[in-house]
């Protein structure tokens, strides 16, 4: 199944090269979780701190259990806290 | 025919308030009567930094009426590049100080308040129950989770503002509101992340950015303008310059918003 993974600052240097926008189709096997993802992309867990399935927030408690489907839109942002 | 109401109101305003806040009365979304409850609206600024200066200029321009600012910091040569409400001879002053000079003479109509410590504990209690809407322009996690805790306990509606490197985000947290999450619904208390723009760097408009959003949502609140952003957060990557929202419900058993009764 194909996704489409959006990394936002720093994490976008964790794209596939031919990422455009922030943006990347990717191809996933069936059954895939969001940190499968996240993990799959080498990127660190506490990194990937907003993580957004089509829009909505998904919270670390159910990041292992969230399957993928076809289409999905995932992005992740790392923290923002400063002022 | 004249609107009685209307002309009632406008009564209420001088002259010289109406031709000051001509170009926002203008706009019928807020009118006479929205510019009354700016001018009757107290907001409480927690850090006037780079995001707290910028909302406090706007804030303190459209004529609320009392302004409270809090900060514990003096004002720095690394601040000039984006604390926009200081300038060069300020540098030693402390921030609150420096910052209530400069929006007395831009409005010496608004009601100016400083406190120059950090707020915890009992005097953060007491100082947000005094105020009607808090913005949170503070540059570190743990005092975002304590003001936002406070915000709940005292039903006081919580504007957040973050930025850091070319990335801001925008909440709005409203305790009436059942479908308002909190920050604790989508921040970790355990993150080992401890943000400040001064070690990782950020661009003066980003916060300037957010700054100003964080003012919008106050007017909003304040006047009943508009759709405020309930449920929803903001994040902003200036280097590609894109937004996106992010949908977020009250997280069941959440130990702070989920006490509402």
């Amino acid at each position: 199944m194909k996704i489409t993974l959006k990394c936002f600052a720093f994490l976008a240097k964790h794209l596939p090269v031919y990422a455009k926008k922030n943006a990347a189709e990717v191809e996933l096997q069936e059954g895939t979780s969001v940190n499968n993802v996240i993990d799959m992309f080498q990127i660190d867990r506490e990194d990937a701190y907003l993580v957004i399935l089509n829009g909505v927030f998904v919270c670390g408690e159910d990041r292992d259990t969230t399957l993928l489907n076809e289409g999905d839109t995932l992005a992740l942002w790392p923290e923002v806290a400063g002022g | 025919m004249i609107d009685k109401t209307a002309y009632r109101q406008a009564m209420d305003l001088s002259d010289e308030q109406l031709l000051h806040y001509n170009a926002q009365i203008m706009l019928p979304e807020i009118d006479v009567s929205g510019q009354q409850k700016l001018l009757a609206a107290h907001i409480l600024i927690i850090g006037v930094g780079g995001l707290g200066t910028v909302a406090a200029l706007y804030l303190a321009a459209a004529g609320t009426g009392q302004l409270t600012l809090a900060d514990p910091d003096q004002v720095e040569l690394t601040n000039l590049q984006r604390q926009i409400s200081y300038n060069y001879a300020m540098q030693g002053e402390a921030k609150v100080n420096a910052c209530q000079k400069t929006l007395n003479a831009l409005n010496p109509e608004v009601s100016l308040a400083t406190i120059e410590s950090s707020l915890h504990g009992e005097l953060l209690e007491r100082t947000i129950s005094q105020a009607d809407i808090i913005l949170d322009c503070t540059d570190n996690l743990k005092s975002r989770f304590e003001i936002n805790k406070t915000c709940f306990k005292y039903a006081k509606p919580l504007v957040c503002g973050a930025a850091i490197r070319w990335e801001g985000q925008l909440s709005v947290f409203v305790p009436a509101d059942k479908d308002s999450p909190c920050y604790q619904c989508f921040h970790n208390p355990d993150s080992r992340l401890n943000q400040s723009c001064s070690a990782n760097g950020v661009l003066g408009p980003v916060v300037g950015v957010i700054g100003s959003m964080q003012a919008i949502e106050a007017i909003k609140l304040i006047t009943g303008a508009g759709e405020l952003l309930i449920g929803q957060t903001l994040l902003f990557d200036a280097l590609s310059l894109q937004w996106q929202t992010m949908q977020v419900s009250p997280r069941t058993g959440c130990e702070i918003c989920g006490q509402r009764v």
